[in-house]
């Protein structure tokens, strides 16, 4: 089974991403370790420093907000993640 | 009631079929209230005030730096040390001397937010900071004004449509403050952010097409693309959680 993940474009540049890549996992947490694996990084990125998911990162699943159960959510095979980044500037 | 000139001067928008001298009418006694007269401020209030919405309030505490001019484009090189909402003024009302331009150098603070917003139909996001961002929120929320949300990161931007009682407000997206940073951009980016949050303002006002409420729109210009994805109501959120509204249009 597998899912497709977009990863935002600061994420893109920071780790050498392309913008989607497809990852097996029954959950984004499942999924997170097999990206972790291949770009290493990107947990580092998305976790704060008690684990839990970066506030300034929003993910949403089939285009829906996946909150508050972000990397625990079931995700089924054709699934799309994606993962979208908070910013502010004017 | 429209004059044989603004027939004239908006006879191609009045063309547009939903439009009409009705929508015309529309905008022509709209107010509408931009906070923020940088990046997103310019584009947003150059487009509202050439289609002839009646009065536009635009607010900005801050002075020209030459940091702004690669995005801020009512202001120029001239203009450099000069307050921002006088610069807009300026350069709006030769745009389109038919409508009403008031600008406020004020800070938009909790004390004061209320008393700018009143008597205005709607208002539209355009600051660089989120806790002010939150302020515009909860007011929109109050006051039960639509809240039209932009924001820009590089080549990135992102806006979406805050009805309130209707859709998720602005806390609902932002649960958490994403830290004050100098922020990256270049003038396109807002270009095109600010140019969709005058869309949506215009389509508001005048009650044509189908807004951004709910939906958050994602742009990438590096890439050129947009993606949309739906923002979802957070039922503990402090700042809409139990808001009982309605549909206001202008």
């Amino acid at each position: 089974m597998s899912v497709k993940i977009r990863i935002p474009p600061i994420l893109q540049e920071l780790l050498g991403t392309p913008d989607i890549v497809e990852m097996p996992g029954c959950n984004f947490r499942e999924c997170l370790d097999e990206l972790e694996i291949q770009f290493p990084g990107i947990k580092g990125q998305l976790y704060d420093k008690h684990g839990h998911l970066n506030g300034i990162y929003d993910i949403y699943v089939n285009d829906e907000s996946a909150y508050p159960n972000e990397l625990s959510k079931p995700l089924k095979d054709g699934d799309v993640v994606s993962i979208v980044m908070l910013y502010m500037g004017g | 009631m429209l004059s044989e000139h603004e027939l004239e001067k908006y006879d191609r928008q009045i063309m547009i079929k939903g439009f009409g001298e009705e929508g015309q009418g529309k905008l022509k006694r709209a107010k509408v209230f931009i906070a923020g007269a940088g990046g997103l401020g310019c584009p947003i209030s150059i487009y509202l005030a050439v289609a002839g919405v009646g009065k536009i309030t635009i607010v900005d505490h801050d002075k020209v730096a030459v940091s702004n001019l690669n995005r801020q484009i009512l202001h120029w090189d001239r203009d450099v040390e000069r307050r921002k909402v006088e610069s807009a003024k300026e350069k709006l009302e030769g745009l389109n001397p038919g409508i009403q331009i008031e600008g406020i150098e004020e800070t938009i603070t909790e004390g004061n937010v209320s008393e700018l917003v009143d008597d205005h139909d709607l208002i539209v996001d355009a600051m660089d900071n989120v806790l002010t961002r939150y302020l515009l929120n909860r007011t929109a929320l109050q006051k039960n004004i639509p809240l039209f949300h932009g924001a820009v990161y590089g080549f990135e931007g992102r806006a979406t449509t805050i009805i309130p009682g209707e859709t998720p407000c602005l806390r609902c997206l932002y649960r958490e403050a994403p830290p004050l940073a100098k922020v990256p951009v270049v003038g396109v980016a807002p270009a095109v952010i600010g140019c969709i949050q005058a869309t949506e303002v215009i389509k508001y006002i005048v009650g044509i097409g189908e807004l951004l409420a709910g939906r958050l729109l994602i742009y990438d210009g590096l890439s050129l693309k947009f993606m949309e994805v739906k923002v979802g109501k957070n039922p503990d959120c402090q700042d809409c959680g139990h808001t009982v509204g309605y549909i206001k249009r202008v």
